[in-house]
């Protein structure tokens, strides 16, 4: 069993936005959305010659705690247990969209053709890892500011790292700890991207109470492919993806 | 998750996971063609093949690996062995897949019906575009000489075959995109210490940049070395009137005021001299004409500087002292894109001098000289044309022209002024001079001037949208090449070479096979008689065992010597020393050692300069995937200048040069000295087809007046004053 994580030395990041690009070729992410990114810090120039900025990749934590799993009512979004990476079923998958809003980390969004739930998977689906390669991200970045390994194995990259540098996790308000298995080594700034989990109102309650049960449900029978119908026609667009920081511009 | 802190060495950290890598990814028997296992998942996926290149969306030449499924270019990853890049892939590296693909790639050759730029094109076989050429170059060499064509080869990997068909055609009129670039460091190099250097940047314990932003415009291995050097404890002094991405990860940065970089430069020495801060034992062996560089410094104190340059003279004072205790592992980084003022020779030499101060030359952490890689330039006879002038058509016109790259400004101005005698046809091979080159209108009315303009490019760019006869290039994943010979820091001497990755598209052809084709036409077959496969073996033929080596892991090191190449044997310098003070200008009336000069100012106007981010390459913008980080340019401005103006942030505004005007969206940003605006390059195409690019935000060429740095001749970029207004109507 494998425990991956990825642990990351902001200090090292130069914005180069190479893992962005990488990712996308990889992932074939579509136009104007992103699996990951770097936030930045306002840069307080009233500091003078010591004015600085401080850039912070991420992207989804692959959290231990995952809000986006618990969110999902039909399954679709589940923890591997054989490497710990959150993924999505997509044949499971309801469109309903929950787990987009559930995550914190404002790591998802829809698939603009596909109408699912997309995020980071460590590139797993794309084989990279089957491979033996390391996520596009960490293997395309000059600085290795991204680190990425099984914590499992005391001689990951990740574990070492882990190991050697004091180490900060990036927590969502509100006092919900997802577990993130996405590690930054000695600071992580800027904190306020994160967000609070969203659970759906009305759907708190289901998920506490019947949301066993209709994960059996969906996952057993055609119901699923019923409803994965509905959400192709009434699904709408959501705009929670676009990070500020990643999203194009004038600049 | 706190554990206790141990450092962990970035190189060992960077080595370990390219073995992760290497290993994981089957390199040591990726020989070329491996098929690697199939990705995990229901449908059963096509095998993904492994091929190793060389990049080319910049000048870097950084390690690829190519994954190609069915028959595509799925994913490009860095190669882990290549020490130039430290096995990484920045976002354009990773961006050549929709360079690759670009649906606007040019697919057959095509002749101009219409007026130039009216876009009204007839599609031409190959042979018949190749007869025209023929015939065109053959005209005006009948009427003009053979030096009425003038050849721009681009810095391609088969750059050198058009540089040899230029000669063997019989023309000296070669210029390279390197006089857009940085023939005005190398010039002062070359005078002070009769080399261009590298920088040893991984091993710097103190490095000032000033005129270079490494952190954005990428340049390996400097870049990523200067993030493991800043971790190793290495301080990074940053002097820039924009605060760049350097500037935001240095320690610390200064919004010089543009142009004053001398200014700053001469009082360091002026401390390093005064205090004697500098190394005897080196000055004594190394140094040419220490004591009259440490008299004429003398007046250059940091407070005189202060008031230049707007760095306090307690600052100058104490990084002159705090370099100078780093030395000789400290350094005034060379830089790259050094063409930026009249004076950027004198500029560049005063930091050369302040190295040669530093006594880092030859050094670990300092500056480097060139390494024996072993590839030579097979060897071709140039014929002798009894009817050509007698030099190049610039020569003479600046001191110090670096006699194989000429100047590009020079020789546009004496085109269009027809002296010393004509030029009439123009060959250009992936170099867009219509975006690059300062004053795009002059460059535009130099076109009048040529009867005959052929351009060999992968995309219509603004050059070839301008063009006679436009001939499709393959990219560089569709063709073999010849070796090239890179260098960087110490870390590499290296050679490599391409092999196509996937078979060209469309109507492709490389240079190597045009060369070859107009060579038979014209009457000079003998001089293209070769496969590029025999040509590869001359150029390897005394490092043989680099074939394997390229052909196992995609690069070869040379294990020649690093440090002290000089240390017994005098520099190629006429004093055979560091020249402080340079005879041959003295002898020539130029100033043999800097002498400052204020740059101009003018009520009310201010200074433009321009640059680059991490995932943009000059001119060629016009991705799909980097256009989605930034997909427009904007004149960055302090808010307090944009309030004198009374101007808003975002709104449109004109900036007009006495070389043109152009509109762009206005951005505020506190990161800018007050004096100085900014735009990046890029944008604001002339070629509809170039559509992510065409007519969106502004283009430098459009604004940049066309000024020449005195003694190379190289385009001075950064001399253009603007005004900038709100845009009316
Ligand atoms: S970061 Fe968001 S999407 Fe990723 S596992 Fe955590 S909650 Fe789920
Ligand atoms: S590739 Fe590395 S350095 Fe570049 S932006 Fe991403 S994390 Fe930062
Ligand atoms: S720096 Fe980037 S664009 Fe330039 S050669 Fe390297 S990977 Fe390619």
């Amino acid at each position: 069993m494998k425990k991956y994580a990825m642990v990351i030395d902001s200090s090292m990041c130069i914005d180069c936005k190479a893992c962005m690009a990488s990712c996308k070729v990889q992932n074939n992410v579509p136009r104007g959305y992103w699996r990951n990114w770097i936030k930045h810090t306002i840069p307080d120039f009233s500091q003078g010659s010591q004015t600085r900025t401080h850039f912070q990749p991420g992207g989804c934590m692959q959290c231990d705690n995952p809000t986006c799993v618990q969110a999902c009512p039909s399954g679709a979004t589940y923890k591997d247990t054989q490497n710990g990476i959150v993924r999505v079923n997509e044949a499971l998958c309801i469109g309903c969209g929950n787990c987009i809003t559930a995550c914190p980390y404002d790591a998802r969004f829809r698939h603009p053709d596909r109408r699912v739930p997309d995020k980071c998977d460590f590139c797993f689906s794309s084989g990279r890892l089957e491979r033996g390669l390391l996520p596009a991200c960490v293997d395309t970045c000059p600085t290795k500011a991204r680190v990425f390994g099984d914590l499992n194995d005391p001689d990951s990259d990740a574990s070492r790292l882990l190991r050697e540098k004091p180490s900060v996790r990036v927590l969502a308000r509100g006092g919900i700890d997802t577990k993130p298995n996405m590690y930054y080594v000695a600071a992580t700034a800027p904190t306020d991207w994160v967000g609070e989990v969203e659970f759906p109102g009305a759907f708190t309650t289901m998920a506490t109470l019947v949301n066993p049960v209709v994960k059996v449900a969906v996952g057993l029978s055609a119901l699923g492919v019923a409803v994965m119908w509905a959400k192709q026609i009434f699904s709408p667009d959501r705009e929670e993806s676009e990070h500020e920081s990643s999203a194009p511009g004038k600049d | 998750m706190k554990t206790q802190a141990k450092t962990l060495s970035r190189r060992g950290f960077l080595q370990a996971s390219a073995a992760v890598a290497a290993t994981a990814a089957g390199v040591p028997a990726l020989k070329g063609h491996l098929a690697t296992a199939h990705a995990a998942g229901a449908a059963p996926q096509a095998p993904v093949t492994s091929h190793y290149t060389v990049c080319d969306m910049c000048f870097n030449r950084c390690g690829m690996i190519a994954r190609v499924q069915n028959g595509r270019v799925v994913k490009l990853d860095p190669n882990p062995k290549f020490l130039k890049s430290r096995g990484m892939l920045c976002a354009r590296g990773n961006a050549a897949v929709d360079h690759l693909y670009d649906p606007n790639r040019l697919k057959t050759p095509l002749l101009r019906k219409g007026a130039r730029g009216e876009g009204k094109w007839q599609q031409l076989t190959w042979e018949q575009a190749l007869d025209h050429a023929a015939e065109q170059f053959t005209r005006i060499a009948e009427k003009y000489t053979r030096c009425g064509v003038m050849f721009s080869p681009g810095s391609d990997m088969q750059s050198q075959f058009l540089i040899r068909f230029a000669e063997v055609f019989g023309s000296y009129n070669v210029t390279s995109h390197e006089t857009l670039c940085l023939l005005s460091k190398n010039r002062a190099y070359l005078d002070t210490f009769g080399e261009t250097p590298y920088a040893d940047v991984l091993y710097s314990k103190y490095i000032i940049i000033s005129g270079a932003n490494p952190l954005e415009a990428i340049i390996t291995p400097d870049t990523i070395d200067l993030m493991e050097a800043r971790k190793n404890g290495c301080k990074i002094v940053v002097l820039d009137p924009r605060y760049t991405k350097t500037a935001a990860l240095a320690d610390e940065w200064y919004a010089i005021r543009p142009g004053t970089d001398m200014a700053f430069f001469l009082a360091l020495t002026n401390v390093i001299t005064e205090e004697r801060l500098y190394d005897p034992a080196f000055a004594e062996k190394m140094l040419f004409g220490l004591d009259e560089y440490a008299a004429h410094v003398r007046q250059y104190t940091p407070e005189w500087a202060a008031g230049e340059c707007g760095i306090p003279a307690e600052d100058i004072r104490r990084i002159a002292r705090e370099i100078a205790a780093a030395a000789p592992a400290a350094m005034i980084y060379p830089g790259r894109r050094s063409s930026d003022y009249e004076d950027s020779t004198q500029i560049r030499r005063s930091m050369a001098i302040a190295n040669a101060l530093l006594s880092n030359w030859d050094r670990p952490g300092g500056i480097l000289a060139s390494r024996e890689v072993g590839v030579r330039a097979p060897y071709f006879d140039v014929p002798w044309y009894d009817d050509n002038p007698d030099d190049r058509i610039d020569h003479g016109m600046a001191p110090g022209l670096i006699h194989h790259e000429g100047s590009f400004k020079l020789m546009r101005d004496a085109i269009i002024k027809e002296e010393p005698y004509p030029i009439r046809g123009w060959f250009t091979f992936k170099t867009n001079f219509m975006q690059t080159a300062a004053n795009r209108n002059k460059t535009l009315e130099m076109l009048k001037h040529l009867d005959f303009v052929v351009n060999a490019d992968i995309v219509m760019s603004d050059t070839a949208w301008y063009s006679d006869l436009v001939l499709p290039s393959p990219s560089f994943l569709e063709r073999n090449d010849p070796v090239s010979a890179l260098q960087g820091s110490s870390a590499c001497a290296c050679a490599v070479w391409r092999d196509a990755v996937v078979p060209a598209m469309h109507e492709c052809r490389d240079m190597l096979w045009i060369c070859t084709e107009l060579s038979k036409r014209l009457g000079f077959p003998e001089s293209f008689d070769f496969t590029l496969d025999e040509y590869r073996k001359l150029q390897l033929e005394s490092i043989p065992e680099a074939f394997e080596a390229i052909k196992a892991d995609g690069v070869y090191y040379n294990p020649s010597k690093v440090y002290g190449i000089y240390f017994d044997s005098p520099l190629k310098t006429q004093a055979k020393k560091i020249e402080l003070f340079n005879q041959r200008y003295a002898h020539e009336g130029l100033d043999p050692m800097p002498v400052y000069k204020a740059p101009r100012r003018k009520e009310g106007a201010f200074r433009l300069v321009v640059g680059r981010t991490a995932f943009f390459t000059h001119s060629n913008t016009n991705n799909a995937l980097l256009i989605q980080f930034k997909d427009e340019n904007t004149l960055w401005m302090h808010p307090r200048s944009a309030a004198r103006q009374g101007l808003v942030d975002g709104e449109m505004v004109e900036v007009a040069s006495a070389a043109g005007t152009v509109t762009l969206a206005l951005r505020l940003f506190e990161g800018m000295e007050e004096e100085t605006v900014y735009m990046a390059t890029g944008f604001g195409a002339l070629s509809p087809e170039l559509p992510l690019v065409h007519n969106r935000g502004a283009s430098i060429a459009e604004v940049l007046e066309d000024h020449a740095d005195f003694i190379s001749g190289n385009m001075a970029m950064h001399e253009t004053l603007v005004t900038v207004t709100r845009r009316v109507g």
